[in-house]
Formats: C-alpha cells, structure tokens, sequence
C-alpha cells in the first residue's frame, strides 16, 4: 500500500516534470524566433520601399504597402480615382476637372451617367490604391548604374587582397605560432596593440602619402587601376587581428605531426601547406569570409581614392547615388542590390563561419 | 633533423637548456622571415604615420601651401582646447561609446545564453539571421532607420504611434544609435557562443548535484568560464565604436563616421586641408582611445579568467 502510493506519486511528478519542459521549450523557441522576427524586422522597410513606384512614395497618404493609384480613362485621359464622401457612403470615383468650390467626377461602373459635381476641397481626397509591386525598379537601376561593371570591380577588388591578407597572415601567424623569434613576446603584444590604434590618427600621413604615390604614378599612366593601389596595399602585410585568430588556432593544434614531418625531413613552408593548413580549415575559411564582408563593405579608402576614378566598387556608387539625387525606392533597391552578394554569401558558407571559434585570451 | 631530436629530449625534460639553443637559433631566422610581411607594414603603415602625424601636428601644414610649412609649437593643441566643435565632437564619440558597448555586450551576452540552451530548434539558421545584420553595409543601414524613425512618415510612426494617436516624439532620432548598436552584436554574440559551447558539461552536472540553480549556475560558472570570450568581444566593440575596424567592416567613410571625433578630423582635412590640426585633434583621439584601452587592459586581471597556459607551446 505504502509502497504503490509512493510509486504513484513518483509517476505524477515524472509527468509534470515533462509538462513542464515541453513548456518551456515551446516557450524558449516561440520567444527566441519572436525575436529573430522583430530583430529582422526593419529589413522589410527596405524590401518593401524598393518595390514601391515613385508615383506612391510622393503621396503622404497612399498605403503603406507597395501599391499603385488606380486610374480611368475617360475620354482620352487617364485620371486618378478617388474615395469620394457622398450621400450614399464613400465611392470610388474618377477625378476630371476642379473649379473653385469643387470638382467634376466621373463614375467608372457608370460613365454613362456622366459627370458628378462634388463640393468640397479636393485635394484632401485620398487617393484609391491597388497592389502593386514594382519590380521594374530594379531593372532600371540595372540598367542605369552598369551592375555588372561595378560587381566586375567589386569582385577582382576583393579577390586580390584575399589572396593577399590570406597568404601574410597565415605565415605571420605561423611564424608567430611555431617558431622562437628573439623579442617573439613583445613583438606579438605590439601587433594586438596595433588593433587598438583608431584609424584617424594613421590617416593624415596614409593619405599624403597615398596622395603623393598616386600623382606620380599618373605621370606614367592614365589607367583607373592605379586608384585600387591605397584599397589592396595594405592587405599584402597582413591584418593584425586576423593574424591573432589564425595564431590562436596554430596553436591549437598539437605539434606531434609537425616533428613527425620535420624528421623526415619537410621544410618548415611544406609543413605549414601539407600539415597546420588542413587541420585549420574552419579558421581560414572564418578569416576569409571576414575579409570578403569587409573588402565587400570597405568604403574609407574607397571614399577616399575612388572619386576620380572610372572604375568603382559598387559600395562606392550606392554611397554616391544619395548625392545624385536618387529617389527613396531606388535607394533602397541599390543598397539591397549592394547587401544581397554578401547576405547570400553568409548563408552559404554558415556551416563554416565563426563556427566553435573558442577566443581563449588576448595577450597570451 | 637533428633538432627534432632534441626537441623530443625536451619534451621528456631533460637536455633542456643546451637542446633550445641550437634550435632556437636555425628556427628564429626562419620564424622571423615568416613574420616580416607583417613587420614591413607594421613599419610603413602604422609606426611612421603614427610618428608622422606626430610631426604635422606641431606644425602648420596645410596641403594647399605646403610650402609655407613651418614648427608651431603647441599651438595647434592649444586651438583644440577653445575649439568648441573639437570638445563636443569628442564628447560625442565617448558617449556613443557609453551608449553601444553596453547594448551590444548585454544583448550578444543575452543571446547566447539562449543559444546554449538544448531546447532550442533550428540554431544554425537562427544565429546566422541573429548575425545577418552585422555584415550590412553601413549606407544600407542608414536608408533603413531613416525610413524607420522620421518624425512624420516613418514606419515607426506611422505603424505604431498613429493609430495609437500618439504625436510624434522629438527624441525618435535616438533611435538611430540604439538599432545601430543592437545590428552591430553579430560578432561578440559569436565569439561568446563559441566559448560557452567550449565549457565542460561535467562542470554543469556537478553544480546541479551541488544544489545551484540555473541563475547561479550562469553567473558563477558560465560567466567566468567565458570571461576572455567577453573581454575579447569587448575589445572589439571598443575598437568599432571608436570608428575603427575590428573583425568587420561596416563601410563608414570618415565623414559619416558613428564617431564623430573622426568624422571632425576628415572634416578638418578635406574641407580645409589643415593637416597639421587634424594631426594634433587626431593625437588627442589616438591618447583618449589608448587611455580606455589601457584602463580595459588593466581591468581584465580582476575579472577575466584566463585559462592555464599549455606547457608545450609557446611562442
């Protein structure tokens, strides 16, 4: 008796014990893909806007969803409808003329009935919508900016200082991570500093600099190239925070197989291609997908040196169109034109990126 | 071949002394050359602009005379101190940095306590959309809150305080910082992500034998087990509230710089070309930004708990 009613009780409470988990997993997800939502939200603002015609966004009052203002032909002309306020409710009716104290309309169920006089103001009228996406936007940007060219530029940009910042901060961090370099210590503390330093105080010199380089390289040649120099350069030298990623992970990885190879005889380069390298792949690939991003989004050295140039990156052009005065749908259509390559790029490479990357310490 | 040897007696402790030297001697040449691509742009990059701009900015250099350059003393300091916009400009950029860095410390910290959780489904998908925005380019961002937190035809107001009837509030535009810093998270959230997932689950099981709950288990164990994690992250988001770049690039050009310290040294290059000031506003920056960063250093010993260094490896 005194037995079985203790057995009970301990399946009651495994029961609950479930109710309750089921709950709060179904609450955890339902709150955490709530917010993935809202955080995500604004984005639609933007999808949205460059779908909409210009003729929508000059009208305060048109819907706030794409859409386009309905019209009627009456006698040869196209003309807006409006929510007209009548006796009989609110209809629908096609704007033709105004006169001081009102306005004519016309019924589109009904032209034969001719023209309705209405008295009021019309122009506190509201506009009748209907949806409508205009995806036409976007081809006439394409059309307009030269898409291909700019993403030409883009790409061979970010393709050449990948190849660059890759190939210099893996063999930074490889003589960082295997080698006792005299001063080894300090000179690694010194390159974690240097992330620290802000960018302003090396950029009047840099731009001098770059300044002075590009003028006389113009007396030689009148190729656009030559503006790319300031925004490749430096990732030849590597980058010091990838090079701190890509050390920490050397390190990582056990020595055992390096001295194997090095008894038989490897170069300390073949060591670094035939052994660290394969077992590094998640961090490289981190590392570049981060340099892809930033080449993608760089725009201090390209404000900076691309102005006279022919050949712009396409981060470029969109900072530019604002100045040319685009209106606020192409806006929006030319920064989502310039964010959906790096977006995509994201999504497919999220297997890999920062994937139980474990950053242990900064100095050590 | 011979080294290897010797490291091998090493590794056992013995020959220790005379063993390190041979191989130090062969291995540091060739360490050092692996390391001079960095070296050479350490030098032409970052130390001789540094010192460069250190030069300018006790002169009055100014790209269109520069010629007529000549050593100023202090002067271009003193200017600073009665220049009202250099005061404010700086102020604004220690403020952002107040305002962001908190925001994206608590909110990535936040989300990947989430995240370590076993209950929740879809987690790859979920922390790449959670990191999505933080590879938006900067002028994207701007379009969007703008179309977000105008006064009279924003969605925030025309979505939410219009049919509440509520009259559009003035400090709307504060938003702007806020939705930039909680977009900016992407990297920290990561990085502290990763650390968690890197914790032992043994240590977990035997907190709960011991009687702690989940709170206390989160602060006296998931915390100071991911403590470099988040000294790390808030290094990074030091640096990016700074205008600077770290691990990603917003694409921000001088001029529209979150910092506006940064944006008042372009302004003071390019719309008048007064190198040696913006040298000396850019100094005064370089000294503010490195007296945090030594003051965040300096703090780590007390609450950053930095894992035993492995015995086998060093540098």
């Amino acid at each position: 008796m005194w037995k079985s009613k203790r057995a009970r009780r301990r399946e009651v409470s495994t029961l609950t014990v479930r109710l309750w988990d089921f709950t709060g997993m179904a609450l955890l997800n339902l709150f955490v893909w709530l917010a993935a939502l809202i955080y995500l939200s604004p984005l639609t603002y933007m999808f949205i806007t460059s779908v909409k015609s210009g003729e929508q966004l000059s009208d305060p009052s048109a819907p706030i969803l794409p859409a386009r203002p309905v019209r009627y032909e009456y006698e040869g002309r196209l003309r807006y409808v409006y929510a007209v306020p009548t006796e009989e409710g609110t209809r629908e009716l096609a704007l033709v003329d105004t006169d001081r104290g009102g306005a004519f309309f016309v019924d589109p169920q009904n032209p034969e009935a001719g023209l309705i006089r209405w008295e009021g103001s019309w122009r506190t009228l509201r506009r009748v919508y209907t949806p409508h996406w205009e995806f036409g936007n976007f081809v006439t940007l394409w059309q307009q900016i030269e898409y291909p060219r700019l993403l030409r530029n883009t790409l061979l940009l970010v393709f050449l200082g990948e190849i660059g910042v890759l190939a210099s901060s893996i063999a930074v961090a490889y003589g960082f991570s295997r080698f006792r370099i005299p001063g080894g210590k300090s000179l690694f503390l010194l390159l974690i500093a240097t992330i620290m330093i802000p960018d302003s105080i090396t950029l009047v010199p840099t731009f001098f600099l770059y300044a002075n380089l590009l003028d006389w390289l113009r007396s030689f040649t009148s190729t656009s190239a030559i503006y790319y120099i300031p925004l490749l350069l430096p990732h030849f030298f590597g980058s010091a925070i990838y090079i701190f990623l890509l050390r920490q992970n050397f390190k990582a990885i056990p020595r055992d197989l390096d001295e194997a190879a090095m008894i038989d005889g490897a170069s300390p380069l073949r060591i670094l291609i035939s052994i660290i390298l394969p077992q590094a792949v998640p961090t490289v690939v981190t590392v570049g997908l981060l340099h892809f991003f930033n080449a993608w989004n760089e725009m201090r050295m390209a404000s900076l040196f691309l102005g006279v140039s022919q050949e712009r990156t396409i981060g470029f052009s969109a900072q530019a169109f604002q100045s040319y005065g685009f209106t606020p749908e192409f806006l929006q259509a030319s920064a989502l034109m310039l964010m959906v390559i790096p977006v995509i790029v994201l999504f497919l490479a999220q297997r890999f990126f920062m994937q139980d990357m474990v950053v242990t310490g900064m100095e050590k | 071949m011979r080294f290897n040897v010797v490291r091998r007696a090493s590794a056992r402790g013995s020959g220790k002394q005379a063993g390190r030297l041979s191989l130090s001697r062969h291995s540091a040449r060739v360490g050092f050359l692996f390391i001079l691509p960095w070296l050479i742009g350490f030098v032409l990059l970052k130390a001789i602009p540094i010192l460069a701009a250190l030069v300018f900015s006790f002169t009055s250099f100014n790209m269109l005379h520069p010629e007529n350059i000549r050593f100023v003393g202090l002067q271009n300091y003193l200017a600073i101190l009665h220049d009202r916009d250099a005061g404010s400009s700086l102020f604004g950029s220690i403020g952002y940095f107040v305002l962001a860095v908190p925001i994206e410390m608590v909110a990535a910290l936040g989300l990947a306590a989430l995240f370590s959780s076993d209950w929740l489904r879809g987690k790859r998908l979920l922390r790449t959309l959670f990191f999505m925005p933080s590879i938006i380019p900067a002028i994207a961002i701007y379009f969007i809150i703008s179309g977000l937190v105008s006064p009279g035809s924003g969605w925030i107001y025309r979505l939410i305080l219009e049919p509440l009837d509520l009259p559009p509030p003035a400090g709307l535009y504060m938003l702007f910082p806020v939705i930039f810093a909680l977009w900016t998270i992407g990297p920290g959230f990561l990085i502290m992500l990763g650390a968690m997932q890197a914790i032992p689950r043994e240590i977990y099981e035997a907190a709960r034998v011991d009687g702690a709950g989940p709170l206390m288990r989160f602060f006296s164990i998931t915390i100071p087990m991911i403590s470099p994690a988040i000294f790390f992250s808030l290094v990074i988001n030091m640096i990016s509230a700074f205008g600077g770049v770290a691990l990603l690039d917003r694409g921000l050009p001088y001029s529209q710089s979150l910092s506006p310290m940064e944006s008042y040294i372009a302004y003071q290059m390019f719309s008048f070309l007064n190198l040696g000031y913006a040298s000396a506003l850019a100094w005064v920056m370089f000294l503010v930004v490195m007296g945090i960063t030594v003051a965040i250093f300096r703090s780590a010993r007390y609450w950053v708990h930095f894992p035993e260094e492995d015995e086998n490896v060093e540098i």
